[in-house]
C-alpha cells in the first residue's frame, strides 16, 4: 500500500519563503484536495511531491516526503523513479502535438524506455479508465491536438494512468475546461480513487467538494509564506471549519 | 481523522537554510569516488610524464583513458547505468573544452602579452606621419586608425541600424507576404566572404573612377556584413516578446505603430542594444574590404567623404608582415587596441543584458 506523507515542508524561491511547516498525510485510495486562494503555494507544494519542485532554478527546499516511508529526496533516489511511481496532470492540457492520440497514451513507456507486451491492450484500458475510449476508439491514428480541450485533459489523464503510478497528482486539472467535460474528469477522478491516492489542486470549492474525502486549506496572508490552516474531512473543513479564516474562505467571503 | 487541526499563522520568515536543495547532495562515498577519479588520472599522466613519455602521449594515450575508465566506475556507483553515460560524455566534454580554453587563452594572452610592449599614451594618441617600420617605437602610433577606425564604424552603425531594425520588425511584426524570401536572403547575405562585399563596392566606386579611396566607400563596403547580425539578433529578441503582450496593447485601441514602439519594443530593448553592439564587434575588426575602399593613411584624417582614412585593422596589417621588430610590435600593439574595443563593447552587451534580468526578478 502506498502511503504519501508530507513532513515540515519548507519552500523558497530564491531568497522568498513561499511554503512553511507543511505537514499533510495522503491516506492511501483517498482524494485529498488542496485549497485555497490564488498564489498561496497549492501548486508550488504539489510539485514538490514528485519532485518537479527541483526544476525551478531557485528553487530551495526543506522537509521530507515520504513514499512507503522513504524520503523521495535522499540522496540515492532517483528522480525518474519517483515520477514513475506518482503521476501528474497539469492545468493546462499538454498532449505531445507531434503525436497521435494512441502514441500519446503510449508516450509514457516510450519515454520511460520499456516494454509492454500487449500495446492496444493498454491503450484500451487507460483509455477506458479516462472515461473516453468510446469517443476516440475509432480515430486512435488522430493527431491528439484535433481533440477538444476536455479530451485533451482526458487523454493526459490517460497518459499518466498508462504508467500506473501508485499517486496521481493533478494541478488544477479542470480550470480551463467547460463544465461538461469538468464532470467527465471528475467522475473519473471518483472512478480512480479506489485504485490509488490522489492529490487534486482546485479553486472550485464545489468540486472539491464533490471528488474528495479529505481537504486542505492552504492560505499565504499578507506577504506571508503560504501554510496549511485547515486540514481534515472534506465534509468537516467545508461545514464545520475550526478555524475563521476557513470558513470566510469556503463561504465566499474572500479570495 | 475525525480531527481537524487549526494553525496559528506564525508571522516570523524564515531564512533559506544553506542545504536547502536536497536534490543537490552527494554521499561522502560518492565524494571520495568523485576526488579519486579526478586525481588519480591526474597523477598517472604526470607519473608517466615523468618516466620520460611524451607530453602529448601522455596526455591523450595515459591520461584520457585512466580518466575514461575511472569516470565510468566512479558514475556507475553513484548512479548506476546513468552515471556511466554520464560520466564518459562529462569528461570529454570537460576535456575538450579544456583544450579549446587552453588555446584561447594562449591566443589572448600572446596578444596581450605583445601588444603591451608598444601600448604607450603616445602610441596611442600619435599618428604614422614620418614614421617608417625602421622607426623607434618612441615615435608615431595609431592613434589616427582609432580614429578612422571609429568614424567608418559609427557611420556604417548610423545606416545599418535602423535598416537592420526595420527589417528584423517586417519579419516579426508584420504579415507582409516576402518574409520568407528576405528572411533567406539575409542568412544568405550573412555567408558573404567579407572580401567580395569590398570588391563589390570597389569595382563600383573606385575602379569606375567615380572616386577615389575614400572613407564612405569602406562604410558601404561594411553594411552588408553588419546587416545580417543586427537583423537576426533583434529579431530573435523580438519573436521573445510574448503574442499576448501585442495583443493586450492591441485590444486598448491601440495602433499597430504606437504598440510597437511603447509596448514591444521596450521589451526587447536589451535584446536590441545586444543585437546593435554585437553587429558593430563583427565589423570592428574587418581588414579586407577596408583595404579596397578607404585604404590606408599615415595622417589624421577626419572626413570619412575625402581621401582615405587609416583604420586599426589596415594598420595593423601594414605593420605585421615586416621584417623589422619595431614594425611588428606595432602590428601587435594594434592588435591589442582592437581586443580592448571589442571587449568593452561585449562587456557593455553584457552589462545591459544583465539589467533587463534584474529587472524582470524585481517586477
Amino acid at each position: 500500500m502506498t502511503q504519501l506523507v508530507a513532513e515540515d515542508i519548507n519552500v523558497w524561491f530564491g531568497e522568498r519563503h513561499v511554503l512553511k511547516d507543511v505537514n499533510l498525510l495522503f491516506p492511501e485510495r483517498e482524494v485529498t484536495a488542496l485549497i485555497g486562494p490564488s498564489g498561496c503555494g497549492k501548486s508550488t507544494f504539489i510539485r514538490t511531491l514528485n519532485r518537479m519542485h527541483e526544476l525551478i532554478p531557485s528553487a530551495g527546499l526543506g522537509g521530507r516526503v515520504l513514499l512507503d516511508g522513504t524520503d523521495i529526496y535522499d540522496a540515492g533516489v532517483d528522480p525518474v523513479e519517483v515520477r514513475l511511481r506518482v503521476g501528474m496532470v497539469f492545468q493546462k492540457p499538454n498532449p505531445f502535438p507531434t503525436m497521435s492520440i494512441k502514441e500519446n497514451v503510449l508516450s509514457g513507456l516510450k519515454l520511460a524506455n520499456r516494454k509492454n507486451d500487449d500495446p492496444n491492450g493498454l491503450v484500451e484500458t487507460s483509455l477506458r479508465r479516462a472515461s473516453m475510449w468510446n469517443e476516440v476508439k475509432d480515430r486512435l491514428n488522430d493527431p491528439a491536438l484535433s481533440l477538444s480541450g476536455g479530451q485533451q485533459q482526458r487523454l493526459c489523464i490517460a497518459r499518466s494512468l498508462a504508467m500506473d503510478p501508485e499517486v496521481l497528482l493533478m494541478d488544477e486539472p479542470c480550470s480551463a475546461l467547460d463544465p461538461g467535460s469538468t464532470r467527465r474528469i471528475e467522475e473519473t477522478i471518483l472512478e480512480l480513487k479506489d485504485e490509488m491516492t490522489i492529490v487534486i489542486v482546485t479553486h472550485n470549492m464545489q468540486q472539491a467538494q464533490r471528488v474528495s474525502s479529505r481537504t486542505a486549506f492552504f492560505l499565504a496572508e499578507d506577504g506571508n509564506p503560504g501554510q496549511v490552516v485547515e486540514f481534515g474531512e472534506t465534509e468537516q473543513v467545508f461545514n464545520q471549519p475550526v478555524d475563521l479564516r476557513t470558513n470566510d474562505y469556503v463561504n465566499g467571503h474572500f479570495g | 481523522m475525525e480531527k481537524v487541526t487549526a494553525m496559528p499563522v506564525d508571522p516570523t520568515p524564515v531564512a533559506r537554510p544553506k542545504n536547502a536543495e536536497p536534490w543537490k547532495q552527494v554521499s561522502l562515498s560518492g565524494v571520495v569516488t568523485i576526488v579519486l577519479a579526478s586525481v588519480v588520472p591526474a597523477a598517472v599522466g604526470l607519473l608517466a610524464m615523468v618516466l620520460g613519455v611524451r607530453f602529448e602521449h601522455a596526455l591523450l594515450l595515459i591520461f584520457l583513458p585512466t580518466q575514461l575508465v575511472l569516470g565510468v566506475i566512479a558514475g556507475r556507483k553513484i548512479s548506476g547505468k546513468r552515471g556511466q553515460a554520464d560520466a564518459i560524455l562529462q569528461v570529454l566534454v570537460v576535456f575538450f573544452a579544456a583544450t579549446v580554453l587552453v588555446l584561447l587563452i594562449s591566443v589572448v594572452w600572446s596578444v596581450i602579452e605583445r601588444g603591451s610592449k608598444a601600448i604607450s599614451w603616445q602610441f596611442i594618441t600619435q599618428n604614422n606621419v614620418y614614421i617608417s617600420g625602421q622607426t623607434s617605437l618612441e615615435y608615431g602610433g595609431l592613434g589616427h586608425a582609432i580614429i578612422g577606425t571609429v568614424l567608418i564604424v559609427a557611420l556604417t552603425t548610423i545606416v545599418t541600424v535602423p535598416l537592420g531594425i526595420a527589417t528584423a520588425v517586417y519579419l516579426t511584426e508584420t504579415r507582409g507576404g516576402t518574409r520568407s524570401t528576405v528572411r533567406t536572403l539575409i542568412q544568405a547575405l550573412s555567408g558573404l566572404p567579407s572580401v567580395v562585399a569590398g570588391l563589390f563596392i570597389y569595382a563600383m566606386f573606385i575602379a569606375s573612377g567615380l572616386t577615389q579611396y575614400v572613407g564612405w566607400a569602406g562604410s558601404l563596403a561594411l553594411i552588408p556584413l553588419m546587416l545580417p547580425t543586427v537583423t537576426r539578433v533583434a529579431e530573435e529578441s523580438l519573436l521573445l516578446v510574448p503574442q499576448e503582450l501585442r495583443n493586450g496593447a492591441l485590444a486598448l485601441g491601440s495602433s499597430a505603430w504606437r504598440a510597437f514602439s511603447l509596448v514591444t519594443m521596450p521589451a526587447a530593448k536589451s535584446g536590441l542594444i545586444t543585437a546593435i553592439l554585437l553587429g558593430i564587434a563583427r565589423i570592428v575588426g574587418e581588414t579586407a574590404p577596408l583595404l579596397i575602399t578607404t585604404f590606408a593613411a599615415n595622417n589624421t584624417n577626419l572626413n570619412p567623404f575625402n581621401g582615405s582614412i587609416a583604420t586599426l585593422p589596415t594598420y595593423l596589417y601594414t605593420y605585421i608582415a615586416s621584417n623589422f621588430d619595431t614594425a611588428v610590435q606595432r602590428a601587435w600593439g594594434a592588435a591589442l587596441v582592437i581586443l580592448i574595443l571589442v571587449a568593452i563593447l561585449f562587456i557593455a552587451a553584457r552589462v545591459m543584458t544583465r539589467q533587463k534580468t534584474a529587472k524582470k526578478v524585481g517586477k
